[in-house]
């Protein structure tokens, strides 16, 4: 693939509006809260797209493509089985907590539900997980340009990474934000026209139809048995496992992606944002997994679109996206796909870097180190952590690229901590005899038997570690299972420990558990303005897709 | 607010000349021509759009 003076030029500008951006907020930014919570001040047309936009990263718009070549239509499930029924149960159920208890993050609620141990458990492990994927994110990047255009790794690993840390070291989460909501409208416009033109190609929906296998084309179908769909997953691993343990984990707990909320102007918009992000939701595959899907229909009718494979042998579909890239588009507009595949890079790992400045300044910084300093003191150190996050991710992404099996191993570690999460916060929301000693264990047994899981059990060639008791389809079936025994272990356990230990009373828990907080009417009765009333409408609307996909 | 510092004005400043580019490249060069004279459009289309969102400056 060749790029030219136009391709480059695109890139060029891109480059300069993002900076552009950051410096424009500079000014604005004079406080600590000013720089990790944006004041609670942006409108809520930018917190829903920076809601979706930072979830919009390489794993999603590679992954998912990749996905939808490797799984079909079964890739929807990520969106309208678990996505949108998690966002929608966050706005209306979740956000009241996080955002009426004036909690600056997701760990600082779990100090004020429970204690502070738990606290520190959470923002270790996220604030570990979030430089990690910033600079997985990284690695990605580079070895793609290096692949793809044949750029220098070194050139791209500095270059990405110095943008990402010159904008927001300027404006901090706005200008993350800010550039968030670019990222969202380059991404889906630099896409969509590549969709389009491979889809007209293909002979449209029909040429899908003739060209696809069957089994690709359907939602449900298929579902009785993992013998029986292109996934390998069984029902209850997918319902319990992916619609109701990684989705409600994800987007109810993940702090990356609640911290837009959490900056609302008020509790109405901070409740409406992750509903009106489901909205754009229920139509991101159209974007991020049809060009999978239609990669098939062309393989069938054309040369020129197979797949390569990778160091092991393997059919490589992260190369989906780029595949079509090089074959579809003309220079010019070339330049914009690439352009979009950078900013879904880089708003992976802007995303990463600003959760983690929050999480370490005021969770793990304020909390242990230094607390009553002024708010000019920790706009410093949010700063200078920005600074330590960037360089802590290019050297993971360095580290990725000499020892490949050491980041597998931690990519392995983070999701048996993930697993289980969503069982505390839930127990902790809705069970007002949930404990911090509860909690804790609740975590580490919960983290502990998905590790035992993935020991005991192997799927493509991956896990048996201890020894080779079961057997799955697929990985993704493996960690589905893995995620609703893990939830399950938690869930158990927190709620024994909480019954043989002391409950803190029910004055301090206002405001913290649904059952001791004064239930208001919301008192809004404009269906746009009401969360509950909006989750509704999307709710339908996704049934629709599932039953016209069944 | 200043008009300029709008997140609005901001998207649709860049998909305009970026939409501008594509639109010149499209009629200058054979190769291709269809597929960026038609983004180039599409982009003008969707910047101006975000332009006229944004508020106008205070006077």
């Amino acid at each position: 693939m060749q790029l030219n003076s136009i391709d480059y030029a695109i890139i060029a500008l891109y480059f300069l509006f993002v900076i552009g951006i950051g410096l424009m907020l500079k000014k604005k930014v004079k406080t600590g809260n000013d720089f990790l919570m944006s004041n609670r001040s942006i409108p809520l047309w930018i917190t829903s797209l920076a809601f979706i936009s930072a979830n919009l990263g390489a794993q999603e718009v590679l992954g998912m493509a990749a996905n939808g070549a490797k799984y079909g239509m079964y890739t929807v499930h990520f969106y309208w089985l678990g996505a949108v029924l998690a966002m929608i149960f966050l706005g209306v159920f979740m956000m009241p907590f996080y955002y009426g208890s004036k909690a600056r993050s997701v760990p600082e609620y779990l100090r004020l539900r429970f204690d502070e141990k738990t606290r520190s458990l959470n923002a270790l492990t996220f604030a570990a997980m979030t430089v990690f994927s910033s600079g997985v994110s990284l690695y990605a990047l580079a070895m793609l340009m290096q692949v793809m255009l044949g750029w220098d790794f070194d050139l791209s690993i500095w270059l990405a990474a110095g943008i990402v840390l010159l904008y927001i070291f300027m404006g901090g989460l706005t200008s993350a934000v800010y550039n968030e909501v670019l990222q969202f409208f380059l991404i889906v416009l630099g896409i969509a026209p590549l969709v389009y033109i491979a889809l007209r190609k293909a002979g449209g929906w029909q040429g899908i139809v003739q060209h696809v296998d069957d089994a690709k084309l359907h939602v449900w179908k298929g579902l009785s048995s993992p013998a029986n769909n292109p996934m390998g997953v069984d029902a209850v691993s997918m319902v319990f496992g992916l619609g109701f343990v990684l989705a409600f984990g994800y987007w109810c707990t993940d702090f990356l992606v609640v911290q837009r909320a959490m900056i609302s102007k008020n509790l109405n918009d901070a409740r409406r944002t992750p509903v009106i992000a489901a909205i754009p939701k229920i139509f991101m595959p159209v974007i991020v997994i049809l060009p999978g899907i239609v990669l098939l229909a062309l393989q069938q009718q054309f040369t020129g679109f197979e797949l390569p494979v990778n160091a092991a042998g393997e059919t490589d579909y992260n190369m989906t996206l780029p595949v079509l890239l090089q074959q579809l588009y003309p220079n010019g507009i070339l330049g914009v796909g690439i352009t979009a595949l950078i900013a879904s890079f880089m708003s992976g790992m802007a995303g990463n870097v600003t959760a983690f400045n929050t999480v370490w300044t005021f969770d793990i910084y304020q909390t242990h180190i230094r607390p009553n300093a002024t708010e000019k003191h920790y706009l410093m150190v949010g700063r200078l952590t920005t600074v330590a996050g960037i360089l802590v991710s290019v050297a993971t992404a360095y580290v990725a690229r000499g020892y490949n099996s050491i980041m597998d191993l931690l990519q392995l570690v983070f999701s048996f901590v993930n697993a289980p999460l969503f069982a505390t916060f839930f127990l902790g929301m809705f069970w007002k005899r949930t404990t911090g000693h509860g909690a804790f264990w609740g975590l580490v047994a919960g983290t502990l038997t998905a590790a035992f899981v993935h020991g005991i059990s192997v799927a493509e060639g991956k896990g048996g570690w201890i020894t080779h008791y079961t057997t799955f389809y697929s990985g993704t079936s493996q960690a589905f299972t893995i995620a609703w025994i893990a939830f399950l272990a938690c869930f158990i356990v927190t709620a024994l420990v909480s019954l043989v230990t002391k409950p803190r009373p029910d004055a301090e828990l206002a405001g913290l558990v649904y059952s001791l907080t004064e239930r208001t009417k919301d008192p809004e009765r404009r269906w746009y303005k009401n969360p509950l009333y909006l989750g509704l409408i999307v709710l339908a609307v996704t049934l629709v897709f599932n039953i016209i996909f069944f | 607010m200043d008009r300029f510092l709008d997140l609005r004005f901001i998207i649709g400043l860049f998909f305009l000349l970026t939409g501008l580019a594509l639109l010149l490249y499209g009629v200058t060069h054979t190769e291709g021509s269809g597929n960026n004279t038609a983004c180039g459009v599409l982009f003008i289309a969707f910047g101006a759009l975000m332009a006229l969102l944004s508020p106008k400056a205070n006077k």
